[in-house]
């Protein structure tokens, strides 16, 4: 488990519009990697080029390459739902399945994969629910729907369920956004947990978090309206929270403009 | 582009006119305080010691809007490291305040001895000299400059010059009798006061080097 991802010249567009160009990014395994920058810099458009989401959109393609431990997750003959199973997604606002139970929620993936004794997957919803740090508040009540959950409880079922599937990596866009302070931090703790079996990705908005919890950070940018995103400076979380290289970084992360 | 945190950003410029008006209200204290002392002036004492409380009030309330600041706006980057520079640079600037205020009292131990022209000369020099230094240091802080910061090093080699000339001043005299051992301790003391302003001069530069590159001084790569 816990791939390395190689991102070489990326662009992504949404029909003609270039929403993101020449992203080289080299995602370690076992780390935490945040994607910071305003509003519209292709953060999202990026991540889902990671794991084939992007091209889910209607008239949205990219070019160059993505390799997970040097297998080009775009070669001939790859499946993009094989490749989503590997590389799991966690999004803004918490998603289960909302008539679901809590058992079948974190199960799905793995009876999409055709996994159907009751035992295996009993094993998984408790192995994954303990990952997701949810299995103590929710152990007596795993036949009851997800929707029931608070917010933060949702997003960790949300993350239960990709982990259950064992993915080599987890994408992460904005989980906390719609979270409370306190479910915040505990999915920060999770993440830091994570990181020790998956190459983890996050997209935050929060400065502060992405100072918490990452290992690497990458700061994109957009030139101007209507340009593409770019990749602008990437380093060791504290160089680029306490001395960056770059002074469009340094502008973002003091809030001099954002 | 938006400024985002304009609020911030105000009050950490307020904050950093404040230090170097610490810096200014320091510079005073070295002059009034020397003077009171080559002009055996006891008045002047006591103003040099009212002056210091200033000078540590200001110092607290520096120390705690940044603190605050801290708190309130978990900074970042370059204001991360103004901050954090500003706690150790005030550190130094106060330090300066309480030496001029030893400088001043060391008059009244003096008192009413005139000090040979020879010492006079040298202990006005020193004061220039620690003057000099400061103010550099607080221009370096003031205008984010570290090649101004890096200058201090070699001015602090004058200071130390002056301060061994004056103890060859001092043991030039011969006498052994006990009033004139007690001055010269007094004077050899306020010459060593002189020297360590010059030192927090040169911390301050220091700080101020590391607040612009982020560098710290021993992580810098060795000349030679
Ligand atoms: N489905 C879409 N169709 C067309 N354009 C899109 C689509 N999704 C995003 N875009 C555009 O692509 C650009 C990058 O958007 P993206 O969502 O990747 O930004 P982001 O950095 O994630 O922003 P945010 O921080 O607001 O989430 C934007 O100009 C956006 O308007
Ligand atoms: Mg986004």
């Amino acid at each position: 488990m816990s791939k390395r991802i190689e991102a070489d010249d990326v662009s992504a567009w949404f029909g003609a519009f270039k929403a993101v160009e020449g992203v080289s990014l080299t995602i370690e395994p076992k780390q935490v990697t945040a994607l910071i920058g305003p509003s519209g810099c292709g953060k999202s458009t990026f991540i889902r080029t990671l794991n084939r989401m992007h091209e889910v959109t209607p008239g949205a393609r990219m070019e160059g390459s993505v390799t997970l431990d040097d297998e080009d997750i775009y070669g001939p003959g790859v499946d993009a739902t094989t490749v989503r199973r590997t590389i799991g997604m966690v999004f803004q606002r918490p998603n289960p399945f909302p008539t679901m139970s809590i058992r079948d929620n974190v199960a799905a993936g793995l009876r999409l994969n055709g996994v159907r004794k009751r035992a295996t997957l009993d094993e998984v919803v408790e192995r994954s629910l303990r990952g997701a740090g949810l299995w103590d508040e929710v152990k007596d009540r795993l036949g009851k729907a997800g929707a029931g959950l608070s917010g933060g409880q949702q997003q960790r079922l949300c993350i239960a369920r990709a982990i259950a599937v064992e993915p080599e990596v987890l994408l992460m866009d904005e989980p906390c956004s719609a979270l409370d302070p306190v479910s915040t931090l505990i999915i920060e703790d999770l993440i830091s947990e994570l990181k020790d079996r998956y190459t983890v990705v996050i997209v935050t908005h929060n400065m502060q978090q992405a100072a918490r919890v990452s290992d690497v950070t990458a700061f994109f940018n957009l030139a101007g309206a209507g340009e593409p995103g770019r990749l602008v400076e990437v380093g060791d979380t504290p160089t680029i929270f306490t001395k960056p290289q770059d002074e469009r970084t340094e502008a973002y992360i003091t809030g001099r403009f954002g | 582009m938006v400024e985002t945190r304009k609020q911030f950003h105000e009050e950490l410029d307020e904050l950093n006119a404040d230090v170097v008006h610490l810096g200014a209200l320091a510079a005073e204290a070295i002059h009034a305080g020397t003077d009171a002392l080559l002009n055996a002036d006891l008045g002047a004492v006591e103003q040099v010691v009212a002056a210091d409380r200033v000078l540590d009030e200001l110092t607290h309330s520096i120390e705690e809007r940044t603190y605050l600041l801290m708190a309130r706006q978990q900074p970042m980057a370059i204001d991360l490291r103004t901050l954090v520079s500003i706690l150790r640079v005030i550190h130094e600037i106060e330090r300066t305040g309480d030496l001029m205020v030893n400088v001043a009292k060391a008059t009244r131990r003096l008192y009413p001895n005139p000090l040979e022209p020879r010492v006079r000369g040298l202990l006005d020099r020193m004061r220039e000299q620690a003057a000099v230094q400061l103010g550099a240091a607080i221009d370096a802080f003031a205008d984010r400059d570290p090649a101004k910061a890096a200058s201090l090093p070699d001015m602090d080699d004058v200071m130390d010059d002056l301060q061994k000339d004056l103890f060859r001043a001092i043991f030039a005299t011969h006498s052994t009798d006990e009033a004139t051992i007690q001055r010269a301790v007094q004077v050899a003391l306020v010459g060593r006061y002189f020297e360590r302003m010059a030192d927090h001069a040169v911390n301050v530069a220091e700080r101020v080097a590391f607040m612009v590159t982020g560098q710290f001084r021993h992580e810098e790569p060795q000349a030679g």
